[in-house]
């Protein structure tokens, strides 16, 4: 398998700059299916706890910091059929600052509600998440949502909707407006400022979306399946605006998606969850190199050697029955 | 919400906002000392008198029968016509103007005007009670077909059903949320219209016993009197909330959902 | 809806009204009715013509108008301000419920003669009625479109830093308005019906006491003006409140 040979790189890797880069990256990710807590505590965790001695997983050559921290996160949801239904069990998952992380797993595994956790619209029933080692309790501006629903409020125009987070941050009306504009230009919606989001279609309504978010500067972008609903074709200009957008501001993206080519394309890090309860099966690294090109990668061996190799781990899972 | 508890301080709350209610009028009366604001224990008092007495009692229960009747004959003539308006452009576009030129009339006002025609007799109270009842009920059963899915009726017809049997089928069961919602909203306003055809025709009924002792200064009587119509009021609808709960236990409780902010 | 009435679709529906008003014309042509129980239609109009130039009945009319729309407003005010405050806190929740389940079905006007006593004959028993009858509608559908809010929007403001109770004027409120301007239609109905109902019980001005005096002398064409007045004021209110409506939800889909 990819990930185990990736494994043993890492662990030969010598600690040169660039290869240490990757080392940090691919050192320890294997967490089995069935991670006791006991055996997370003694170090297996996804994620070094300290990646601050690694470099950066991505081309910046700062150090990397840890922003996100996820420590034994679980959620219990009380259901009137099933008494108590276990979404989530002890789930900790470090993220760098800068990193693309994605999230994959099957259809109600947990993954939005890791995301809603971290957001802090949710609180765990145990564990907790940090940022840059604060407890995570409320919404913040510091981490910016973006939803599969787009969300968008209806009663607001498209610049009224971008304009939203600028002036609750305090941000006065013509440079808020000013900035707003300039976002949507950017997203390639000129032209479009005065229409509301009823009248937009639904690729339009999700950069709109992701403009509102990007208006008030998140560190980090919280995005659930956010592209889920497009055409392939939108779909596919979405992701290069978004890895063009990420490029130039390089923020902390947490991307949650039910498509593995998504996931390889955009990511430095995928992390397979497993459902019922929901856990973290693994996490891989993505070395493949950028600015990644949709075209070039499509050819690429070792992407498509990546997506098969998700694939067939989703597929074996699968046969596997499912999880205790 | 399954457990007991829940239920019981549930089913307790209207209750004690009852008892609450009451026990606010007899602190207010007993500040304000004014005499035409009698306590509510006296107005409690003298609720046995206004039953016991043989003659307003047949007249309550007449007032009851009149409704009765009104609302029967509006709900089975509305929610057929209302349907209809749902599933048919022309036939909406033909109702609609009338209807909106109707709606804002206030039925029991048509009394005096019936009264020439017809009388003072039940014929004409019942018609107005049956002209109050119809209007809401014929625009939430038009509202509840018009937004039935038209996939649903697209398979009706696929598995052979006429449009008649369309309309009693499936736009009749998917609309009932809706047709009730109007039917409770028209229980209400038969009440009202029941109460003040009576407070102008001042014959009989309930509404001119109200009246009544309201012009010979019966103060206590007057406010018994609202306890009772009040009463009636709530009961009816409380059995009402639980005929509809019945028919529609796969529609969602509209009114139950707590808003979540967290 | 009646916007997009196509031209053909308004003939379809003058359609009746003509009808209604031809049936009358001959029930009175034929000696069906005689003149006194049910003057002529035209006659009606020209009267009603007539009368809306006159300082008096413009008089009535403005009594009438104070009372509806003082009563509606309140009614607005306070059914939205509790509407949003039950769906937003589980202790308002929790006594307003209650109290709502046990008010609502009550026929308000029955308090009428409580608020006679009360607040005496003048504008506030009768501004009161129209406020107790229009609330409850408003009311609920205020907590519906309140409760019913997506989850999304709310954390969506959130994330960009709303504190929680501006979150109830700068999305609920807003998300909360198809909702609320529905109940608003139906209270706005109720206030035109409750409000000439009050005044035919007991006034002395207002559209209602003109019914009752030509009612009391038998004057039919006299009680045919006021019903058509308010009909027409029904139809005007609901016309701007239709106007309003679709400025407000501009944004929305299907408004
Ligand atoms: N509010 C809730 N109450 C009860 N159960 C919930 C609630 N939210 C989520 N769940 C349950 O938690 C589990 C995880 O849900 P979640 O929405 O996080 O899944 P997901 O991985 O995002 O799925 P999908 O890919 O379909 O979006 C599901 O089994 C779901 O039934
Ligand atoms: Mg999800």
């Amino acid at each position: 398998m990819k990930a185990q040979q990736n494994g043993r790189g890492s662990n030969d890797a010598p600690h040169g700059c660039e290869n240490d880069r990757l080392s940090g990256r691919l050192l320890a990710k294997f967490v089995p299916l069935n991670v006791r807590a006991s055996e997370t505590e003694d170090g297996m965790t996804v994620v070094p706890a300290r990646p601050s001695e690694w470099m950066s997983p991505v081309t910046s050559q700062e150090p990397a910091s840890a922003i996100i921290e996820i420590n034994h996160v679980s959620q219990v949801f009380q259901t009137s059929a099933r008494k108590d239904h276990l979404a989530l069990s002890d789930i900790s998952l470090t993220i760098e600052e800068g990193a693309f992380v994605s999230i994959l797993g099957p259809s109600g595994c947990g993954k939005s509600t890791l995301l809603y956790i971290v957001g802090g619209f949710v609180s765990p029933t145990s564990g907790m998440a940090k940022i840059r080692g604060h407890a995570i309790t409320a919404p913040g501006p510091d981490r910016g949502p973006v939803f599969q629903e787009f969300a968008l409020f209806p009663w607001k125009t498209v610049l009224g909707n971008v304009m939203y987070g600028p002036r609750q941050q305090g941000v006065r009306t013509a440079e808020a407006e000013a900035q707003s504009r300039a976002l949507i230009e950017m997203v390639g919606l000129k032209g479009f400022e005065n229409f509301f989001p009823k009248e937009l279609s639904g690729g339009m309504k999700q950069r709109v979306a992701l403009a509102r978010t990007l208006a008030y500067h998140p560190e980090v972008l919280l995005m659930d399946e956010p592209f889920g609903a497009l055409d392939a074709h939108t779909r596919t200009r979405l992701q290069n605006d978004l890895l063009n957008i990420w490029e130039r501001d390089r923020k902390t993206v947490l991307f949650v998606t039910h498509s593995v080519d998504e996931a390889v394309f955009l990511s430095d890090k995928v992390v397979m969850m497993s459902k019922s309860p929901g856990r973290i099966r693994q996490v891989i690294d993505i070395d493949l190199p950028r600015p990644r090109r949709r075209n070039e990668l499509l050819l690429d061996p070792q992407y498509q050697k990546y997506v098969v190799d998700i694939e067939r781990m989703f597929d074996e899972s699968d046969e596997a029955g499912a999880p205790t | 919400m399954m457990m007991s508890p829940a239920v019981l301080t549930r089913r307790a709350a209207p209750v004690l906002a009852c008892i609450g209610l009451l026990a606010v009028w007899q602190v207010a009366s007993l500040a304000l000392k004014n005499d035409s604001f009698p306590t509510a224990v006296e107005a409690v008092r003298a609720i046995p008198d206004i039953l016991g007495d043989k003659e307003s009692l047949t007249n309550i229960l007449a007032s009851l029968r009149r409704m009765a009747i009104g609302f029967g004959v509006a709900v089975l003539v509305s929610i057929p016509l209302g349907l209809l308006m749902g599933r048919s452009r022309a036939i909406a576009a033909f109702f609609n103007p009338l209807l909106m030129v109707i709606y804002p009339v206030p039925k029991a006002a048509l009394m005096p005007i019936i009264m020439l025609w017809l009388g003072v007799g039940d014929v004409t109270k019942t018609l107005v009670i049956f002209l109050g009842v119809s209007l809401p009920v014929i625009y939430h059963s038009f509202e509840g077909a018009k937004a039935v899915e038209e996939k649903m009726l697209w398979s009706g017809a696929a598995m052979g059903l006429s449009p008649a049997q369309r309309l009693v089928r499936i736009v009749l069961p998917a609309a009932l949320p809706e047709i009730l919602t109007g039917c409770r909203t028209g229980l209400v306003l038969a009440l009202i219209t029941m109460i003040t055809s009576e407070m102008i025709a001042r014959q009989s009924g309930a509404g001119n016993i109200l009246f009544n002792a309201l012009d010979m200064g019966q103060y206590d009587t007057v406010f018994a009197m609202i306890i009772i119509v009040g009463a009636m009021g709530i009961c009816l609808d409380a059995i009402f909330e639980r005929v509809r709960a019945r028919l529609v236990r796969w529609s969602e409780p509209q009114f139950d959902m707590p808003l979540s902010f967290s | 809806m009646m916007s997009r009435l196509l031209p053909s679709n308004l003939v379809l529906g003058i359609a009746p009204i003509v009808l209604v008003i031809a049936l009358w014309q001959g029930l009175v042509s034929f000696g069906f009715a005689p003149a006194v129980l049910l003057p002529p239609p035209g006659f009606v109009f020209s009267r009603l013509l007539q009368q809306l130039v006159t300082l008096t009945f413009q008089q009535e009319i403005a009594a009438t108008l104070i009372r509806l729309f003082a009563g509606f407003a309140i009614a607005v005010v306070l059914g939205v301000s509790i509407g949003i405050a039950a769906a937003a806190s589980p202790a308002i929740n929790a006594v307003v419920r209650p109290i709502v389940r046990v008010l609502a079905p009550l026929p308000k006007v029955a308090l009428y003669p409580a608020l006679l006593l009360l607040l005496g004959f003048g504008h506030g028993s009768k501004v009161t009625l129209v406020a107790a009858d229009a609330l409850f509608p408003i009311l609920l559908s205020t907590y519906y479109g309140a409760s019913t809010v997506e989850q999304k929007l709310i954390w969506s403001a959130m994330a960009a830093g709303t504190p929680r109770y501006e979150i109830l004027f700068k999305v609920v409120l807003p998300a909360a308005m198809p909702s609320i301007l529905t109940g608003c239609r139906i209270g706005l109905v109720i206030s035109c019906i409750v409000v000439f109902l009050a005044e035919m019980i007991t006034s002395t001005d207002g559209l209602g006491h003109a019914l009752v005096t030509a009612a009391r002398t038998f004057q039919a064409v006299d009680m045919f003006v006021p019903l058509i007045t308010i009909s027409l004021l029904g139809l005007i209110l609901n016309g701007l409140l239709g106007a309003v409506r679709s400025y407000l939800l501009r944004g929305f889909p299907e408004a």
